[in-house]
């Protein structure tokens, strides 16, 4: 049994600690038990000079009555820590004993990140080599590049769950990703850029083709930057390229349709299920099945299968990012999002991977329509405020569009926006779809989460823009 | 087995099997985090944590590594890895650890008084009672009935954690940790739900402010936010409130930084003794201040903590350069990070200061942004209010403030007296001029 060959727990273990969590009475209670690691190296000065690993082993216990969650968490996998972890959980509750499970099934679901060549069993040595042959790479695209960092890392994650139902699910959920930071120095000026790839793959992921990718825009966005200026400031017309613009998705909508503000009241989009909230043809899904997306998972942290969620279908509101407590609360199946950074917090809805499909036009004709605006290309972070709907990323670089062409790079710009009226002025989908497979990652409450974000080229009609006058 | 006796048995582990140097950080917690919201309990959290990190140098070679799988079969696996990881890479003395003379502690644990002995005698039922209490004064806020919803939050921590280095150096300090806070939510007729919230950190419970002045910061971080728009894009004073300080001068941290500074990514290189900012401005590294958030007796190469100057009237002082950097760069090092930041208060109430202004922008918070080291160019959303004479005129929201970071600290023209303490920044709100903000 994988549970007790890797946490070296039993069946009869998994009963008691779950019995002891539901020994108050509770609608749900779950076991997380997690071993993760993680191995990187790092080249700077032209050497290889630092690596680090990092191993966690430990086990959540969380008790849920209604909306109410306990929760503790333990690094020892004793019996009687376990045991000490599940009684602290289950001070939230103050009814009568609910039912543990008479006996544990263990369940598997598709896996969508088969591994083909393990890091497991990759040498450092490799590694080694691989990081200084990206260095060499980069130095030869540019004679401009004077100093270069970059850094492999790769990590894993066992991960299962246990629930009151007796259902065991496992999952391994392996990662990469890989970093070049570039400084270039021209005519007495610096400047300085980085390029990230990541994808739960093995050492396959890495083929000449992505890696002279990476290499490529590690250089070529610096450099581009010795010729970029700040755009105007003011609102206008944004075209958004396709790809890791998905982040306006991830700010704009994506937050607001995580299920717990929305049954708690306060996301800008709590009672607009089913109403209209973008114009026809946009549609934006959270989806948790790509094969080897950094989003991606074969199951939640709750041990429910992973699915694509459609968010906005046509322009309507179809469905917020659930997870077991809000299911319940809408009367509605989880749509596989709950999601935690680790055994010590509890449960959230998150996003996976969240994009908007495909539309109809030519990304070229899209710029061809914009007389006066930006295109951005590049991003670095963003922010929403749930409630009022207000976002912002950070575009790290892009263009100004003058009479329907790119014509001067930018950079190093805010936008911002409201969710909802963003949506509604969303003018073009280009057809064009792309997710992104940079590292991405998420936060919320204090907790990180891999995620991936993708799409087609979009007009939006007005954003304002943090630029100079 | 206790932090300190485990630690030294990493050390002894790591030396054995051929560690040159080992720096080994154990660390205990406990914590426990409440949250109510609409008359419940919403979440209890509460648990213990043990980890030991480690950082090796083994044959000029250094790795950091980390781990919270403590059975001593594990450990012994684990450093086998950690130091056959560590011969694969190219050497680099820089890496060897200070002298042993230079390591220890700056300022005793008295003086600093970082732990709490309460903390010992705190009870979960208190910890509920605290929440009520918050949730109690919410409740009674006479503009109760516009707020939509309200969540309550209270946490407390201890830790304790122990740092032993091969070059002898050996510390077990202990620290406790409090915070308090709430968050709003409010409806406006369009369905738009402006949010607010207010949020004291402090190393002693009896330091947080009581229940009553949560619950009304809160309102009106909330309040402030109603029926928001951006102003017209264009140059203003801009008045930054003092907990939202501490966002614009960390633009500072990445430039003023050893590693940035060797890798050619700081606008701040070569300026040192210059000035970068306006005389009256001065901005402090002070780890000694008793119960400070950001104190501390040492640094993270176990250097004594003293307190320095970063900027002094407008000139800069002092780098952030820890040991490994400052070998790099021939410089002695100074620390590798921020302990507590200093900023000298004003003799001016804000409201004294924005009365006298014809028109000004006071930024209370942010959203997203981020900022070029290398060239000090920032761009950051902000939320805040448009005063003329002191008088709020309006509400704002999406809009940007934009700029460089070197043009917006030589625009400084003075700070106010309200020191915020509940941060490791500790600063009064500052007022520039000629700030470009973009909206409509």
């Amino acid at each position: 049994m994988i549970h007790f060959d890797q946490f070296g727990v039993s069946d009869e273990t998994i009963r008691v600690v779950l019995s002891t969590a539901l020994a108050r009475g509770a609608d749900d209670a779950d076991l997380y038990f997690e071993h993760s690691g993680s191995t990187s190296v790092a080249l700077s000065d032209g050497k290889v000079n630092r690596a680090s690993t990092h191993v966690d082993l430990g086990v959540g216990v969380r008790v849920v009555v209604g909306d109410q969650v306990g929760y503790a968490y333990t690094e020892d996998l004793s019996r009687d820590a376990m045991l000490a972890a599940a009684r602290l959980a289950a001070e939230i509750a103050t009814g009568t004993a609910a039912h543990a499970p008479l006996s544990v099934t263990p369940r598997t679901y598709a896996d969508r990140y088969p591994v083909t060549l393990p890091w497991e069993q990759v040498e450092l040595e490799k590694r080694v080599s691989m990081v200084r042959a990206w260095e060499k790479a980069v130095f030869a695209r540019d004679t401009r590049i004077q100093k270069v960092e970059v850094s492999l890392a790769d990590s894993f994650r066992h991960v299962l769950v246990a629930r009151p139902d007796g259902r065991i699910v496992y999952d391994y959920q392996p990662m990469t990703r890989a970093f070049i930071s570039c400084t270039a120095e021209h005519e007495g000026r610096r400047e300085t850029a980085s390029a990230n790839l990541a994808q739960r793959m093995g050492l396959e992921f890495y083929t000449d083709d992505r890696v002279e990718r990476l290499v490529r825009r590690a250089v070529d966005d610096t450099i581009i930057l010795f010729e970029a200026g700040k755009p105007p400031a003011g609102e206008m017309t944004v075209v958004l390229g396709a790809g890791s613009s998905g982040i306006l998705l991830h700010e704009a909508i994506g937050h607001g349709l995580e299920a717990d503000f929305n049954r708690k009241g306060v996301s800008i989009y709590a009672d607009r299920l089913g109403t209209s909230i973008a114009p026809k043809g946009v549609t934006v899904v959270d989806d948790g099945t790509l094969m080897h997306a950094r989003g991606s998972i074969n199951m939640d942290d709750e041990g429910n299968p992973a699915e694509k969620t459609v968010l906005i279908e046509d322009g309507v509101l179809r469905s917020y990012l659930h997870d077991e407590i809000s299911a319940r609360h809408y009367k509605v199946a989880p749509t596989g999002s709950g999601r935690r950074e680790s055994f010590r917090q509890p449960v959230l809805p998150r996003m996976r991977s969240t994009y908007m499909e495909s539309g109809e036009y030519d990304p070229a004709e899209i710029i061809a329509s914009v007389e006066k605006g930006i295109y951005c290309q590049s991003f670095s972070n963003g922010q929403v405020q749930i409630g009022a709907g207000d976002f912002a990323f950070y575009v790290r670089h892009g263009w100004l569009i003058e009479g329907g062409k790119l014509t001067r790079p930018i950079k190093d710009v805010n936008l911002v926006g409201n969710g909802p009226r963003v949506l509604e002025t969303i003018e073009m989908v280009g057809n064009d779809l792309v997710i992104d497979e940079g590292g991405w990652t998420c936060g919320k409450d204090g907790q990180s989460v891999p995620v991936s974000q993708g799409m087609p080229t979009v007009k939006v009609s007005r954003l304002s823009v943090g630029g100079a006058s | 087995m206790e932090p300190l006796e485990l630690g030294k048995d990493i050390l002894r582990k790591a030396r054995a099997l051929g560690a040159q140097e080992a720096a080994v950080v154990v660390s205990r917690s406990t914590e426990a985090s409440l949250m109510r919201r609409a008359g419940k309990l919403e979440q209890l959290q509460q648990a213990s944590s043990l980890g030991a990190s480690l950082s090796l140098l083994v044959d000029d070679r250094y790795s950091v590594h980390s781990t919270s799988d403590l059975r001593p079969d594990a450990i012994d696996t684990f450093l086998g890895r950690a130091i056959a990881a560590t011969r694969v890479l190219e050497p680099e003395p820089e890496r060897r650890q200070p002298a042993p003379e230079l390591c220890g502690r700056y300022t005793s644990e008295a003086v600093l008084d970082r732990f709490d002995p309460g903390w010992e005698s705190l009870t979960g039922a208190q910890r509920r009672e605290q929440a009520e209490q918050l949730e109690a004064c919410i409740d009674a806020l006479p503009t109760r009935d516009q707020v939509l919803s309200a969540t309550v939050y209270v946490g407390d921590s201890i830790g304790e954690t122990a740092r032993i280095l091969s070059n002898g150096f050996e510390n077990v300090s202990r620290g406790t940790g409090f915070g308090h806070g709430a968050e709003m939510t409010l409806l406006e007729p369009g369905g738009r739900r402006p949010e607010g919230s207010s949020y004291f950190s402090a190393t002693h419970l009896g330091d947080l402010p009581g229940a009553e002045r949560v619950a009304a910061e809160s309102w009106s971080r909330a309040a402030q936010r109603l029926n928001s728009g951006p102003a017209p894009s264009g140059r203003y004073p801009m008045l930054l409130q003092n907990t939202a300080v501490g966002r614009i001068l960390g633009v500072l941290g990445g430039p003023l930084s050893g590693s940035e500074l060797h890798q050619g990514r700081s606008f701040l290189a070569g300026k040192k003794g210059e000035r970068i900012a306006a005389p009256g401005l001065s901005i402090f590294d002070d780890p000694t201040i008793p119960r400070g958030l950001g104190s501390r007796p040492f640094d993270g190469d176990c250097l004594y903590a003293k307190p320095f100057p970063v900027l002094d009237q407008g000139v800069l002082q002092n780098y952030y350069v820890n040991v490994y950097y400052g070998r790099k760069l021939g410089v002695s090092p100074t620390s590798g990070g921020r302990s507590n930041w200093v900023v000298p208060p004003g003799t001016r109430a804000v409201d004294d200061i924005t009365r006298e202004l014809d028109r000004c922008i006071v930024v209370t918070g942010f959203l997203g942004g981020n900022s070029n080291g290398l060239t000090g160019d920032f761009s950051f959303g902000v939320q805040g209010l448009l005063l003329e004479r002191g008088e709020v005129v309006k509400h704002l929201s999406e809009m940007n403030v934009s700029g460089n970071i070197g043009e917006l600290l030589m625009s400084f023209q003075e700070a106010a007296s309200d020191v915020w303490r509940w941060s490791s920044v500790r600063t009064p709100s500052l007022l520039f001029d000629g700030v470009q903000f973009s909206g409509t």
